[in-house]
């Protein structure tokens, strides 16, 4: 992703969703992955307000080689999205080429013309039996088609930030997500080779 | 005069049989002529005789180590008995017929010609070489050409040396153990049965109307008639299709008591009643033999994508064998299942490793009786992939799946890696997401294979797979799960008129789902459902096309 020299890799990230949905965890984990697993830099300003109780709702974070002097994210290198309001919100910020990834679902990328991943995270964690995890393997997704943070390194902050006792079901659905982001990536890469079937 | 006395006793009694008998015959025949180089010489009666015996009037010098079977027709020699041959030790064998258009009975020479064609094929993939068998035909007035040909072709097995299957000592008929059927009984606690007759009302054969009964057997075992033939007789028809142990109260595991009392039986030297003239159990045999080296994978198609260093094997099973016994018959093509499951492993970039001289998982020879050679096949198997450094092996056959899986280690072999169904794999595999199937514009029924949806009590995972197609439509026979009915037979014993009735039966039903493709899961269920579309007078109404699950996930999978 963005790369600028001296000063190292540095990637502004932002999560969206509606309240409930676990955005901000999300946020949270993914900078603790960043700083304890793989021994970063991270910051996250997580957004308040009216947002929190049902509206769209978002977490920036930054992850970086070096020290972050300011945490707040102008131009995301990549926008997670699951609900519309988010995408609607925050496409219009992403930097030109970042990498848009969303709920299949939930959010229907109107006026986007460029690439993007989606996964039905929430359909999937119903099937799991907890639409609350769906933010979780929506992480899993993240880790495995951006490899911003390392797959260990995010499993590990799952497993160290979800309640007591459903550390096991967390660590399954982020599994589900990672397998999915690995198989995407996978189909494109097959798909470039000009083989789509068996 | 150099020939082999048996040479002449052979003939003389042949002339005698009718060919029908020629099976035996040729077993009692076989220890007594194998010495340590033998060419087996099955020749004509008619034309091909009348030269040989030109040649014999005037001492002309046979090589020795012929021995001539003189035999009615050349057609009549099946590929059962051309293979038997080789798994007694024969190191060439040549039938020697009559010039096409020369056969008294119309059809024998291009009969003879197929049934070499197609054992030649099988000893191919065997290793054997399909220069060891070679057809000839004579007219009576080619003594010298006669001649020429057994020099040429003596000389030639000659020179390929002896073979790696060695001539087969005597069969040792073990000393009497009274007390095994009654271990037998009791091992399989038969005592326990109530007399209830819910496997009688169950059996697919009764219910074809077959005068038979496996509460009947029971009752007759246990009342000690195990002798009786009418008792054996049914002991070789069961199917071992395992619906009855479905449906019995008292546990009793029918199939596998049927198992053990054929077991019993052919150690005591009973005759055992197989299909096909014993050809497969003749072929499993033959590879018992620890120097045999199969070639079994030099037809796979160059696309296909394996790594010799993976510890994953993809264990390929008998389809190859079949296709080409078949090859006139049923035109199946089995074969398909394993390039089809390849294909989906090499989808999800699994590259497999190949034993290239795989053998049979020994399924057949288990259930019909031969546990000793079973176990031979099993422990070179094992060791063979182990060798390799095998972790994990897949397989898309149910009947190697449940025998690696499940009757290796009750037989005491210890396998020491993972063996998994390909449907589980791929099962998970397309859970993972980003796969779906293309659109089938077809309308499915499905055929539960008796080894993985009751023996292994898995009904529901071929139907996961089916429910994430996108056919027309998908429909179950009335008879469907842990409750269905047998494609007709199992491991190449006893088919009969009335397996025959049940398969009608069975093709009936899944004309009755309104569908029109019937998917199986496994090779055999294909060859025998097909060989009962062949009937000539209910083929046209019968017939539906058939294909297995890995070939329809294959055809229609694709990345999302
Ligand atoms: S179902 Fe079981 S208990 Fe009943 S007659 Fe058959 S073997 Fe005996
Ligand atoms: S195993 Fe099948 S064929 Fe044999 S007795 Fe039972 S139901 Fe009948
Ligand atoms: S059903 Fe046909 S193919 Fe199967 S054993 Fe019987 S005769 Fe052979």
């Amino acid at each position: 992703m963005t790369k600028t020299g001296a000063a190292g890799r540095r990637q502004e990230i932002v999560f969206t969703g509606f309240g409930g949905q676990g955005i901000i965890l999300a946020g949270r984990i993914l900078g603790k992955a960043a700083v304890l697993g793989d021994h970063r830099e991270s910051t996250l300003v997580q957004a308040y307000g009216p947002e929190a109780r049902g509206g769209a709702c978002s977490a920036q974070v930054i992850i970086a080689d070096q020290a972050i002097h300011y945490p707040y994210v102008r131009r995301p290198d990549i926008l997670a999205c699951m609900s519309q309001a988010g995408f609607d919100k925050f496409i219009g910020q992403m930097k030109q080429g970042g990498t848009l990834l969303i709920d299949k679902d939930l959010v229907q990328p109107k006026g986007f013309s460029g690439d993007y991943f989606s996964i039905p995270s929430s359909r999937m964690a119903e099937e799991l039996g907890r639409v609350m995890m769906a933010n979780i393997i929506m992480l899993g997704f993240f880790t495995a088609v951006t490899g911003t943070v390392s797959v260990d390194a995010a499993r590990d902050a799952v497993m160290k930030s979800v309640p007591k006792g459903t550390e096991e079901m967390n660590a399954n659905a982020f599994n589900k997500g990672c397998d999915y982001g690995v198989a995407v990536l996978k189909g494109r890469e097959k798909k470039a080779k000009g083989k789509t079937g068996a | 005069m150099a020939r082999d006395p048996h040479a002449q006793t052979s003939s003389h009694v042949a002339e005698k049989l009718h060919t029908k008998s020629l099976t035996p015959y040729i077993l009692r025949l076989a220890p007594t002529i194998m010495t340590d180089f033998n060419i087996i010489l099955f020749m004509c009666n008619w034309g091909p005789h009348a030269a040989f015996q030109a040649l014999q009037d005037r001492s002309a010098e046979i090589p020795d180590e012929i021995k001539m079977v003189r035999i009615p027709c050349a057609g009549r020699i099946s590929k059962a008995l051309l293979l038997r041959c080789f798994e007694m030790g024969a190191h060439g064998v040549a039938l020697v017929g009559c010039r096409a258009g020369s056969c008294r009975y119309g059809a024998g020479s291009s009969n003879a010609e197929d049934h070499v064609a197609d054992a030649r094929g099988i000893l191919r993939l065997l290793g054997l070489g399909k220069e060891r068998l070679r057809l000839a035909t004579f007219l009576p007035d080619e003594p010298e050409q006669l001649l020429s040909f057994l020099r040429d072709f003596s000389r030639e097995i000659a020179s390929m040396g002896s073979g790696p299957v060695p001539p087969s000592a005597e069969r040792q008929v073990p000393a009497e153990a009274p007390d095994r059927v009654r271990e037998i009984l009791a091992a399989h606690d038969v005592y326990a049965c109530q007399d209830c007759g819910k496997c009688s009302s169950a059996c697919p054969l009764t219910l074809a109307g077959k005068p038979f009964s496996p509460r009947a057997i029971a009752n007759e075992v246990i009342a000690g008639h195990i002798h009786f033939p009418d008792v054996q007789r049914d002991i070789w028809a069961c199917l071992t299709c395992g619906l009855c142990y479905d449906r019995c109260p008292s546990g009793v595991d029918f199939a596998a008591f049927i198992r053990d009392l054929r077991h019993y039986l052919t150690t005591r030297g009973d005759p055992a009643c197989v299909a096909h003239g014993g050809f497969f159990q003749s072929l499993m045999r033959t590879m018992t033999c620890n120097n045999l080296r199969p070639r079994h994978w030099d037809w796979l198609p160059k696309d296909i994508e394996t790594d010799p260093d993976s510890r994953v094997l993809f264990f390929g099973g008998c389809a190859p064998y079949f296709d080409v016994f078949f090859r006139t018959h049923l035109g199946v093509r089995t074969r398909d299942i394993l390039v089809d499951g390849l294909r989906l492993l090499n989808f999800f970039d699994i590259h497999p490793a190949l034993l290239m001289d795989e053998r049979c998982c020994g399924h057949d020879l288990l259930w019909s009786g031969d546990r000793d050679n079973f176990l031979k096949l099993a422990r070179l198997n094992v060791e063979a992939i182990r060798d390799r450094g095998i972790e994990q092996l897949i397989t898309a056959c149910p009947e190697c799946y449940h025998t690696l899986a499940t009757d290796y280690p009750r037989e005491g072999i210890e396998l020491g890696f993972k063996v998994t169904h390909l449907f589980d794999l791929i099962e998970k595999e397309v859970d993972k997401g980003a796969v779906s199937f293309k659109k089938l514009d077809r309308r499915l029924t499905f055929q539960d294979p008796c080894r993985m949806s009751r023996f292994e009590n898995r009904p529901d995972l071929p139907r996961k797979l089916i429910g994430r197609l996108e056919p027309l439509s998908f429909t179950e026979m009335p008879d469907h799960g842990a409750s269905a009915i047998c494609c007709g037979n199992s491991a190449w014993v006893g088919c009969d008129a009335f397996s025959k009735a049940l398969q009608v039966r069975r093709i009936r039903q899944a004309h009755g789902t309104g569908s029109d493709l019937l998917v199986t899961a496994c090779p055999k269920c294909q060859i025998h459902l097909r060989c009962a579309m062949e009937d000539p007078f209910l083929g046209e109404e019968l017939n539906i096309e058939i294909m297995d699950l890995t070939s329809v996930l294959a055809k229609t999978i694709e990345w999302e």
